[in-house]
């Protein structure tokens, strides 16, 4: 054994206590703060307090789709179909979406392939604002919209719109590990100029024989569902299939499956639907961190119906003052009762003591 | 002299800001966040140059030089980023560096204990006589609707000792030894409020005088003078805003009856009543932590501080429609009304009516 080896790992644990030591007497005298101003001042994308990507460049897919090309200073690595938690700042806003990784997992890269929708915050700011140069902070790549480990003998690919980011993703990956035996890659888009990855998919059809590329566009024919889908692809019921798209338009072929929904996999990505009663009663409110649902009775804020609940909550002013209540809420819409303003932003800070509920809600409680 | 509003009126009163108060967050962006990072950006620079010129240097300009730019950071860093981020002001940005819970100060006081008793009791109780233990801190007699107590004759003294240990002020008074001294609150009590604080001013004097001097070895002793200077200049300079805030003449006490179901109008009241601005330009109010505005940040103490110069005239003009006095004044005015106050107030009061404004 060498004296090299036999050091390392007492070098190591060396390394990270001495690390620890200066973490912990660098928050202690408060100069950490000043330690991640100077890093964002001269090298914001070698931040280590959060994962910051460069953007390389930004390729444009289709009229309202382009490609943002990304280098993270690291990379956790992702399977093909997941999704990562984009933050970006909009108007001094930090907003933050997820959305899926185009590439796969052997290229050098990270691509996100990024659609602008109409009046949505940040897609639109992306598509005006992030240039070659900037940066963007990720999260962790995550999700279960993957394929099995063993790749099923017959699958289908099925995407609407840009629903198809996933799906490349697997279809690219499948193609390098030349592993595209019986795959049908089902594309249902709006008109020919919608198609994502057009010429890609027409290079990738030509080099794999096994692979059957469907492309369905809206305007040339009826709008896909369950019965075209049986038309297009009369094997389905021999198919494991993965599936992502508009929420009409998954609907519209779910009933294909009827009989063997095992095999079939999608991924949703489904806004908040704001409650019937006004009042907010009959809302839902789920507590992350103890894991605990309530039903909202509608007769108080959030801190007084929690409270009613049992929960045991730190508060001060109860009107909406002094920002003790604060909490965030990770999904769903409330209103503020002081200001009738309405959060349906993830992740939005609010104020039990002035919320109450519009939808179902997540709070970090 | 203020009108009496009747109910409606106060209801209206309070419905103008609620309105103000929208209208600032429904604008609330890019701006507010550029401001707060071009402070921040200033008081980081700051810093820097002046540890660079107390560290290398050995003559006594550079000294000067960099004790005025260290107490420069620490003024900025306490008054306009610390003390308004920690209001939750930029809490809407979900920039963890701009987040007001988990922000902490360069100063003796425990972030978390100033969150509690001035976010929570000064701001929902304001001026309230027995609820809010700003007024005069519990040890000083800033109103005549105090009582008197002979200890008060040394007040002038104690007031120029607090002016330069304010930052020891400011944490000791989360510790509530008044109510220990006059047996409200139990010893062991005492002890759980004054560990954090101990632990935060030990952290903050191994900052100032071992862990930067010893970093500038043969220079220690510069070093050490230099952050004892600027932490000084940042505690008058800090004491000299709040004092102008609260307690100069015209400013109202309230007491508890009062206020009991009070409308949110009466509150909007009270917080103006309960307050004072001080008149300046720019740099002085971004000095003061926007503190110089102190009326609106009572009114509106969860909104960018930066936004108090341009609410400020619209909130007066409110005022002045329903006959509210508007207390403001020039820097020198208010700091010699203060003055006044402390020294009157030292002794007892003769016979005469509470002042009722």
């Amino acid at each position: 054994m060498s004296t090299l080896a036999t050091n390392a790992p007492h070098v190591a644990r060396t390394a990270s206590f001495a690390l620890r030591t200066t973490q912990r007497l660098s928050r202690a005298l408060l100069l950490d703060r000043s330690f991640r101003f100077w890093v964002d001042e001269l090298a914001p994308v070698a931040s280590r307090a959060e994962l910051r990507a460069r953007v390389l460049s930004v390729v444009d897919v289709t009229h309202d789709v382009k490609t943002f090309v990304l280098a993270p200073r690291v990379w956790p690595g992702h399977l093909p179909g997941q999704w990562v938690p984009v933050e970006v700042e909009v108007g001094g806003i930090r907003l933050r979406r997820c959305y899926s990784i185009s590439s796969p997992p052997n290229d050098p890269h990270v691509e996100l392939t990024v659609k602008r929708i109409p009046g949505g915050r940040v897609s639109n700011w992306m598509h005006t604002h992030l240039h070659a140069g900037d940066f963007v902070r990720l999260g962790a790549p995550s999700g279960d919209f993957v394929l099995p480990e063993t790749k099923p003998t017959k699958l289908l690919l099925l995407s609407g719109g840009s629903g198809a980011t996933p799906l490349i993703a697997i279809l690219r990956d499948l193609a390098h590990r030349r592993a595209l035996e019986d795959v049908t890659y089902l594309h249902a888009a709006r008109s020919r100029r919608d198609v994502l990855f057009a010429s890609e998919l027409a290079r990738l059809s030509s080099l794999h024989p096994g692979l059957r590329v469907v492309l369905h566009l809206d305007d040339a024919s009826p709008r896909l569902d369950a019965t075209q889908l049986w038309v297009l692809v009369p094997d389905l019921a021999h198919r494991e299939t993965f599936l992502c798209g508009p929420t009409g338009m998954m609907d519209a072929v779910a009933p294909a499956f009827l009989g063997f929904e095992g095999r079939l996999h999608h991924e949703r990505f489904v806004a908040a639907k704001p409650a019937a009663a006004a009042s907010g009663a009959g809302a839902r409110i789920h507590l992350g961190r103890s894991k605990r649902t309530i039903t909202t009775t509608g007769r108080g804020t959030l801190l007084d119906e929690l409270e009613q609940a049992g929960e045991r909550l730190e508060y001060g002013c109860r009107m909406g003052i002094c920002n003790t209540c604060r909490c965030a809420k990770r999904s769903g819409v409330v209103e503020n009762v002081l200001t009738g303003a309405i959060s349906n932003e993830p992740d939005d800070d609010i104020r039990l003591c002035v919320s109450v509920a519009r939808s179902d809600l997540t709070l970090a409680l | 002299m203020n009108r009496t509003l009747p109910p409606h009126e106060i209801d209206a009163f309070g419905r103008e800001l609620d309105a103000l108060r929208q209208e600032v967050l429904d604008q609330r962006g890019q701006r507010d966040v550029d401001h707060i990072r071009s402070v921040v950006r200033t008081m980081r620079y700051a810093e820097a140059a002046g540890r660079l010129l107390l560290h290398v240097g050995i003559d006594p300009a550079t000294f000067a030089l960099g004790t005025g730019a260290l107490g420069l950071a620490k003024i900025l860093e306490n008054m306009e980023i610390g003390h308004n981020v920690m209001h939750g002001q930029y809490d809407w940005t979900h920039d963890p560096e701009l987040d007001g819970e988990s922000y902490d100060w360069d100063m003796a006081c425990a972030a978390h204990q100033w969150r509690e008793y001035h976010n929570f009791e000064h701001h929902t109780f304001t001026n309230i006589l027995g609820r809010d233990r700003d007024v005069g801190y519990g040890f000083l007699r800033v109103t005549s609707e105090q009582p008197w107590n002979p200890a008060h004759i040394i007040q002038p003294f104690v007031v120029v000792g607090l002016a330069f240990l304010f930052q020891w002020g400011i944490g000791a008074h989360a510790l509530r030894l008044d109510e220990t001294i006059a047996g409200r609150q139990s010893v062991a009590e005492l002890w759980t409020r004054a560990r954090p604080f101990l632990a935060k001013g030990a952290r903050q004097l191994f900052k100032d005088y071992v862990f930067f001097p010893g970093l500038a070895l043969v220079n220690a002793p510069r070093v050490a003078l230099g952050n004892f200077i600027a932490n000084g200049i940042r505690n008058v300079w800090a004491f000299a805003v709040i004092f102008c805030g609260h307690f100069p003449e015209g400013v109202r006490m309230y007491h508890e009856q009062e206020t009991r179901d009070e409308p949110r109008g009466a509150w909007y009241l009270r917080q103006i009543h309960g307050s004072a601005n001080i008149e300046g330009g720019r740099l002085f109010h971004v000095l003061s932590g926007h503190l110089s505005h102190q009326i609106e940040h009572h009114l509106f103490p969860d909104l960018p501080a930066c936004r108090y110069p341009e609410l400020a005239p619209r909130v007066r003009a409110i005022c002045e429609r329903y006959g509210q006095s508007y207390n403001t004044g020039r820097f020198r005015a208010q700091l010699t009304s203060v003055a006044r106050q402390i020294l009157e107030n030292a002794l007892p009061s003769r016979a005469r009516p509470a002042r009722m404004h």
